[in-house]
């Protein structure tokens, strides 16, 4: 079957036209995108993906949330049909993506995970010419382009060549290059990393105003919690190729359950195992522990307490409410931000190598 | 099947090539050398010295045709050098993640090697008319030359994007393409006729596909006889579906 799809994308195939309503599941309430099972096996031993399932609405912004090598690239190229899938079934607005490969990138606009415009060309005509690769009308063309740049803040830098373009420009414009395009689904594969904050901010909104305007549904993935939580309307927290929890970020904050209290210690604590009508442990480092309370505020003096008696100083201790890390923390088994760093640095290596 | 969107598409891709031509002509001036230095160098010293039997056309008349097919062999067969430089910035996976077909990003990244490829051609003539080489100036026969140009590097392109699915670096191409480049040219009828070869190099010159683009440009350039022309034409338009076919296949491997 999967063979059947790589055939079919390269004939000249079937006409598609962007702003007709799916042919198949005439339903036409299909989901606009719908993962059953789907796999990714490379070299026949590394599992990227594992028998993932998740079903996105249309005009949803969701979030695929997980660490570096979590499987979120490997789920979006599969998605664009830059990868053959294992196995599993994977649907956009109701048209089989094995089937259709072509039809269903027509539906699509995409983001990778490392800068993908032309250096080599000006930001216009980087616009321009993936304008005509995605079938937008000739008389819409000018127009088009013209709004996205002035929207992006890039009209002015429009027929300088990209390759003088700072990162944040670069991310800008292929921001801008959805909103030329108008695709129904936008897959954003980390569209915020390496950037700074006014840059970071400025994708953030755009990447509502798709939603609002054209009800654009978008699927972005991201390590970072605050951006999650921040833009998605539901969340599927990613580890080790698989889903491990999926909800909103209320929803998922909410299962965790109760506050996260936080202690400094002043030396450290050596293992002592915090009683369990206080409340578990969820994270522990030398001299710092974080326990999971019912009610923060109210078991601070029972933990102080605890800790006098077992002779061990306490330095601050402080009390929030569960954020996604905690979710993270809660269903992966681990802190999200531990395998942060390395992602950073070599998601900001993409965009050197790309200036050279 | 949609025809106008498939050549629109390709038209595209090949658009892009010319205008990042535009943003800078250097490498498209300095391609330029080499054949120069085979018709200024190469050329006019064996001429002088009739050291190669060139049959009723003089030496320079004879390989004039054989540097226009070898330059353009040169820019196609290390058009898939661009094309992973291409993947390594990203911009081949964003050419495959469009709606367009991938057969007609294939074919419009071939079209881009056509364009320099007739660049090179326009260059060549001028050279060769400075030099005062009596070729036909037939109008029909020009087109049939740039005809022939075009097909040509869509070929050969095709055929480099081909093997760099495979050998997906930058070093292991140009690799491959000096191995292929030198025993084309000189297992060819480009700088002597087949019928001064060893005969075992005789035999791999008729099975080379570069004598064929020769043959077909001198026979429109030089001698106005046609006979042979179809067979070329055949040959070529045979092997160009092949590649380009199979690449639109391979291409994505690059991108594993
Ligand atoms: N082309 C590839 N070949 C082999 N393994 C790969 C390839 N691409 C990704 N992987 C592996 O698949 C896993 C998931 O990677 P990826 O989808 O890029 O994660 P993420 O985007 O969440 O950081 C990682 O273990 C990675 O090493
Ligand atoms: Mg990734």
């Amino acid at each position: 079957m999967l063979k059947g799809g790589l055939a079919a994308d390269n004939c000249l195939e079937m006409t598609w036209n962007k702003d007709e309503a799916p042919a198949a599941g005439s339903a036409g309430m299909e989901p606009a995108v719908e993962a059953q099972d789907l796999t990714k096996i490379y070299h026949g031993n590394i599992r990227a993906v594992d028998a993932i399932t998740f079903s996105i609405r249309r005009g949803e912004i969701f979030g695929l949330l997980g660490p570096n090598g979590a499987g979120k690239t490997t789920t979006i190229k599969m998605i664009v049909t830059l990868s053959n899938a294992t196995s599993g079934r994977l649907q956009v607005f109701g048209v089989d993506i094995f089937r259709s490969p072509v039809a269903v990138r027509g539906m699509l606009g995409y983001v990778p995970q490392s800068i993908s415009v032309d250096a080599d060309l000006s930001g216009y005509e980087n616009l321009l010419i993936f304008s005509k690769l995605s079938f937008v009308p000739k008389k819409d063309r000018a127009k088009r382009i013209w709004d996205a740049l002035d929207y992006m803040g890039l009209s002015d830098r429009a027929h300088d060549l990209v390759r003088h373009y700072s990162g944040g420009m670069m991310r800008r414009l292929e921001i801008a290059q959805a909103v030329v395009n108008r695709p129904k689904v936008l897959l954003l594969d980390e569209p915020t990393i390496g950037l700074d904050p006014s840059s970071k901010m400025h994708v953030w909104k755009s990447i509502k105003q798709l939603r609002q305007e054209f009800g654009t549904t978008v699927l972005m993935t991201t390590h970072d919690m605050g951006e999650a939580d921040e833009l998605c309307d539901r969340i599927a927290i990613m580890s080790q190729g698989k889903i491990a929890a999926l909800g909103s970020p209320e929803d998922l904050k909410r299962g965790v359950g109760g506050d996260v209290v936080t202690l400094h210690l002043s030396s450290p604590h050596l293992d002592v195992l915090i009683p369990r009508e206080i409340g578990n442990t969820v994270h522990s480092e030398a001299k710092m522990i974080q326990v999971l309370t019912r009610n923060g505020e109210e078991a601070i003096p029972t933990i102080t307490d605890f800790f006098r008696s077992q002779k061990i100083g306490i330095e601050s201790i402080s009390v929030h409410r569960p954020n996604l890390d905690d979710v993270f923390m809660k269903y992966a088994g681990r802190r999200l931000h531990d395998e942060e760093a390395a992602g950073a640095v070599s998601a900001r290596r993409d965009i050197v190598r790309h200036m050279k | 099947m949609n025809i106008r969107r498939f050549v629109s598409s390709s038209l595209t891709v090949a658009e892009m090539e010319a205008r990042k031509i535009r943003h800078d002509t250097t490498e498209l001036w300095t391609r330029v050398i080499q054949p120069a230095l085979w018709l200024l160098v190469f050329g006019v010293t064996f001429n002088s010295v009739k050291g190669l039997p060139s049959g009723s056309f003089s030496y320079i008349q004879f390989i004039t045709p054989g540097i226009l097919a070898q330059s353009v062999l040169f820019i196609a067969i290390f058009y898939g050098i661009t094309v992973v430089w291409e993947r390594d910035v990203g911009i081949i996976t964003k050419l495959l993640s469009m709606p367009a077909s991938r057969t007609s990003i294939v074919l419009g990244k071939s079209l881009s090697a056509s364009l320099r490829g007739v660049f090179q051609a326009v260059m060549i003539f001028v050279l060769a008319l400075l030099l005062g080489v009596k070729i036909r100036l037939d109008p029909v026969d020009v087109a049939g030359v740039f005809a022939i140009v075009i097909l040509f590097a869509i070929c050969f392109s095709s055929l480099s994007m081909l093997i760099a699915s495979f050998m997906k670096t930058r070093d292991r191409m140009m690799g491959i393409g000096q191995a292929l480049t030198m025993p084309l040219f000189f297992a060819s009828n480009a700088i002597y006729p087949i019928s001064i070869m060893p005969v075992w190099l005789q035999y791999v010159s008729v099975a080379n596909p570069l004598s064929y683009v020769v043959d077909a440009m001198r026979s429109m350039l030089l001698s106005g006889n046609y006979s042979n022309l179809p067979i070329d034409i055949a040959a070529l338009l045979v092997s160009t579906t092949a590649f380009v076919g199979l690449a639109s296949f391979t291409i994505r491997r690059l991108l594993e």
